[in-house]
């Protein structure tokens, strides 16, 4: 694809490109560093001490004392810090200050279960929210369209516990009893054996993000077939189709490819309400535990994993608009 | 009921049962240690509650509110509430409560006897094997004791067998051990039927494995999610339990808990919230069952610190509380109005002390005697049991009538370098006998004395160690009397109502008593899932 000849009919400079994915991880990476220091900073700032709040009612001054020697609460803060960047960076997370097992083994199958629910709620709303948004800028101000226009807004305004509420009434508690009302995933299981159960909590998300990515996608494509390029295209007497598919959607897909950014990134924090809501085993469930039991090496590691998320999703819709929009990628 | 005779040792003859008591009941049943029929008490009732005859076969589901990276099996403790419902699967403690919290030896001993006023004998049931095949023997007894008695392990039932020494427990024989204690304390009995008091067998530890002698031994377990413990085939007590496997399973979120009830996803759950009572009645084939708790939520006014160390504050504040009003707001209306003594099941409750009811007037005349009208006071409390902080603002309320103004401090890390040193505070406590309490909360050594009791000029300390020395029950409640009306009188704790164990189940489900008094929800698990089955 990056050998295609752009429609101004130059060769793609792909070094520029290459230059630029590199350099843009470069960039990731120092976020990274920079977010390391600040989640780190912010959980030594956190109210109450570790030890007490494992301990809880029990806690003696001896068991205390031990405790806090045992997670190295004593040692300096700045020698804290290196010792956890230089696990992490081995891919050790450290212990768990609550379950006293490493964080990786703690967090391994959670992270691959809220893996999978933002992979299936990504793969069906972003070409659903896509298809539905240039349908609606193609047949602008027509029923469908209209009809779009007022779901969507009604959606977004809705919070996801709102609406996964509203779901399990309606399926599983209520209304119908088709569909389970929380996911139980066995440990050691894997959500995509039980398909069934995590049909709820894959809606709630892909209805919490759809509707921002149709109405950017209805708007971006209205503003390009209205463009000059568009309306030469026609007058040229180029067929319809190609018109929409070669000149019209891969440049609103440039912009909509940033909302559908921040939206996944946004749905790795949205995930820890749906999976409050369906009891389901994933890493919003150990965030919440995590923090009200101060077990701060956890709360570090989903920290850095919903940040990296962030980063890596960005730096995908970066390069995916780059190379989809031709004026960006000339000018490389 | 007495219909399996238990052979008696040698040492503990007939004759000399007059100055060798059994603690447990011994008023109600004279000579009760021959009283062992090991289903006496548990089986037999259940039975004729619900459900027809027994039968076996099915995985329970049962969902548990709370739960997380903390979870930890432990036959001797536990963290998390799911923690609760996972001991009591696989570990057994020596003596019983039944549905009427009262003591009995339905549990792993034959007989639990007070020799002397500082001596006990532990007799084994015979023929009780732990999950892997190792039958129960005094050297595990003996374990299970020093292990709790060790202060290092941080278990729940130190503070309540203290009074044991570790280095005194004697072997008498292969199912027989005595304790000579440090000092007197007839509360012993009252502590082996701890459900956190379970026995474990030589050697063990939490890290090790699972080794009990109850009806579920456990398969799986992974913190914060669930554990399946499967059917104990040689359980001691012959026939039972019914299930094949029960799956204990963690749920944060209450509602997530009850849509999954509904749903179908399990079969039975604790605590349901007042909210939700209706929509589990509201269903077919979902029941409530209600049980007497005793879990209390004082708020504490620490005697020795302004302006709690003048006793007509305590009075005035304690005559400013609505109780029913309180109970109806934070529990709606599931329990039962309380009056400021804690330990409402033991026998020895002093239920002859006026309830006390609410008296602005009085309580205005108080606070003007003592110089601390337009008093203003603040109240800390924490999320950390339901209705910790409901009772807190609701009594801030309240006090608006009384001239006093109550801030209330909601702090997540209540349970941190503050607490114990706060004028004004809310705690939460379970259920337990009087004496036990007051072992852990109401004298100096207490673990959780929060309101610093007692006055250093009463007799309170010295009536505590009588009732510990005396072993006629008869006696020693009339000392307990006097102890609860002193606290009943001078106290720190304001003790506005006990709250009722609201669980909900599947109808599949039979076998659960209902309106059991009791310290653990859900008729105490089914007695660790023994006593129920689907029908």
């Amino acid at each position: 694809m990056l050998d295609r000849p752009g429609p101004t009919g130059g060769p793609a400079k792909t070094g520029g490109i290459w230059l630029f994915i590199v350099r843009r991880i470069l960039q990731g990476l120092l976020v990274l560093v920079l977010v390391s220091i600040v989640v780190f900073a912010a959980t030594q700032a956190l109210p109450g001490d570790p030890a007490r709040a494992i301990l809880g009612r029990g806690a003696t001054p001896a068991s205390l004392a031990a405790l806090r020697e045992q997670l190295h609460l004593n040692r300096p803060v700045v020698e804290q810090y290196v010792t956890w960047a230089v696990g992490l960076i081995h891919g050790d997370a450290g212990r768990s200050f609550a379950a006293q097992e490493p964080v990786s083994k703690l967090l391994g199958d959670r992270v691959i279960n809220t893996a999978f629910l933002l992979l299936c709620s990504g793969l069906i709303s972003i070409p659903l929210s896509i298809l539905i948004g240039s349908y609606a800028a193609l047949w602008r101000d027509r029923p469908f369209d209209v009809a779009t226009s007022l779901i969507t807004l009604v959606f977004a305004a809705l919070p996801e516990f709102v609406v996964g509420v509203a779901l399990v009434v309606l399926f599983s508690t209520t209304v119908f009893h088709i569909l389970p009302a929380i996911t139980l995933i066995p440990p050691g299981g894997r959500p995509w054996e039980q398909p069934v159960a995590i049909i709820l909590p894959t809606l709630t998300l892909v209805l919490a993000v759809t509707p921002y990515v149709v109405r950017i996608m209805r708007a971006s494509m209205v503003e390009v077939l209205e463009s000059d390029y568009v309306e030469m295209a026609r007058l040229k007497g180029l067929p319809e189709r190609l018109v929409l598919r070669r000149h019209a959607l891969p440049n609103a897909l440039g912009p909509t490819f940033q909302v559908i950014a921040i939206n996944l990134a946004y749905l790795a924090g949205g995930v820890i309400v749906v999976e409050y809501i369906f009891n389901y085993a994933g890493i919003g469930g150990a965030l919440r535990d995590a923090v009200a039991n101060r077990d701060i090496p956890v709360v570090q590691a989903l920290a850095m994993a919903i940040a990296s998320l962030y980063v890596v999703l960005n730096l995908l819709a970066d390069i995916a608009t780059i190379l989809v929009t031709p004026r960006l990628r000339t000018r490389l | 009921m007495a219909d399996t005779p238990v052979e008696r040792p040698g040492d503990l003859s007939a004759t000399s049962l007059t100055r060798r008591r059994l603690l447990i009941n011994a008023g109600v049943f004279a000579g009760g240690v021959m009283l062992a029929g090991p289903l006496a008490a548990c089986g037999g009732s259940s039975t004729a509650t619900s459900g027809g005859t027994p039968k076996r076969g099915g995985n329970f589901r049962l969902g548990v509110t709370g739960g997380g990276a903390g979870d930890i099996i432990d036959g001797q403790k536990i963290v998390t509430k799911p923690d609760q419902a996972r001991l009591v699967a696989g570990f057994e403690t020596l003596l019983e409560y039944d549905k009427n919290y009262k003591l009995q030896t339905t549990g792993l001993a034959e007989s639990v006897t007070q020799e002397a006023s500082d001596k006990w004998v532990i007799r084994l049931k015979q023929g009780i094997t732990f999950h892997n095949g190792k039958t129960l023997g005094a050297d595990d007894v003996i374990y299970s004791l020093r292990r709790i008695s060790d202060p290092k392990q941080g278990l729940f039932g130190t503070a309540g067998l203290a009074s044991i020494d570790p280095n005194k427990i004697d072997k008498v024989d292969d199912r027989t051990v005595r304790l000579n204690l440090k000092q007197a304390d007839s509360t012993i009995g009252d502590q082996l039927g701890q459900y956190y008091n379970g026995i474990v067998p030589v050697g063990y530890t939490r890290a090790g494995e699972q080794i009990g002698t109850g009806p579920y031994k456990v398969k799986s377990f992974t913190k914060g999610q669930q554990s399946v413990h499967e059917r104990n085939s040689s359980y001691w007590r012959s026939g039972l339990p019914y299930f094949d496997t029960v799956t204990i399973i963690d749920f944060p979120d209450v509602a997530a808990q009850v849509n999954a009830l509904r749903g179908g996803q399990i079969d039975a759950m604790t605590d349901v919230p007042a909210a939700q009572i209706t929509v589990v009645t509201g269903q077919s084939g979902l029941a409530i069952l209600e049980g007497q708790g005793a879990d209390w939520r004082p708020l504490c006014m620490a005697i020795d610190m302004p302006p709690f160390d003048n006793n007509d504050v305590r009075q005035a504040f304690r005559l400013i509380v609505d109780r029913n009003a309180m109970l109806q707001q934070v529990f709606s209306g599931h329990g039962r109005v309380a009056n400021d003594l804690y330990s409402p099941f033991d026998p020895a409750y002093d239920s002859s002390l006026p309830q006390r009811h609410q008296d602005i007037a009085q309580a205005k005349s108080l606070l003007k005697k003592a110089g601390k009208e337009n008093l203003t006071v603040d109240l800390h409390t924490t999320d950390g049991a339901a209705g910790m902080v409901d009772s807190a603002n609701i009594f801030a309320n309240q006090a608006k009538a009384a001239g006093v103004t109550v801030n209330v401090h909601n702090d997540p890390n209540y349970y941190g370098d503050a607490y114990l040193k706060l004028a004004f505070s809310v705690d939460f406590w379970g259920t337990r006998n009087y004496l036990p309490q007051v072992a852990n909360g109401s004298i100096p050594t207490a673990p959780y004395n929060e309101c610093h009791w007692p006055p250093k000029d009463s007799n309170y300390i010295s009536l505590y160690q009588q009732a510990l020395a005396e072993t006629d029950a008869g006696k020693r409640a009339d000392i307990i009397h006097q102890m609860q009306k002193l606290e009943y009188e001078q106290g720190g704790y304001i003790i506005p109502m006990f709250n009722n164990l609201v669980d909900a189940y599947s109808t599949k489900v039979a076998g659960f008593n209902q309106g059991s008094k009791a310290t653990l929800n859900l008729d105490s698990f089914g007695h660790g899932y023994r006593n129920i089955w689907f029908a």
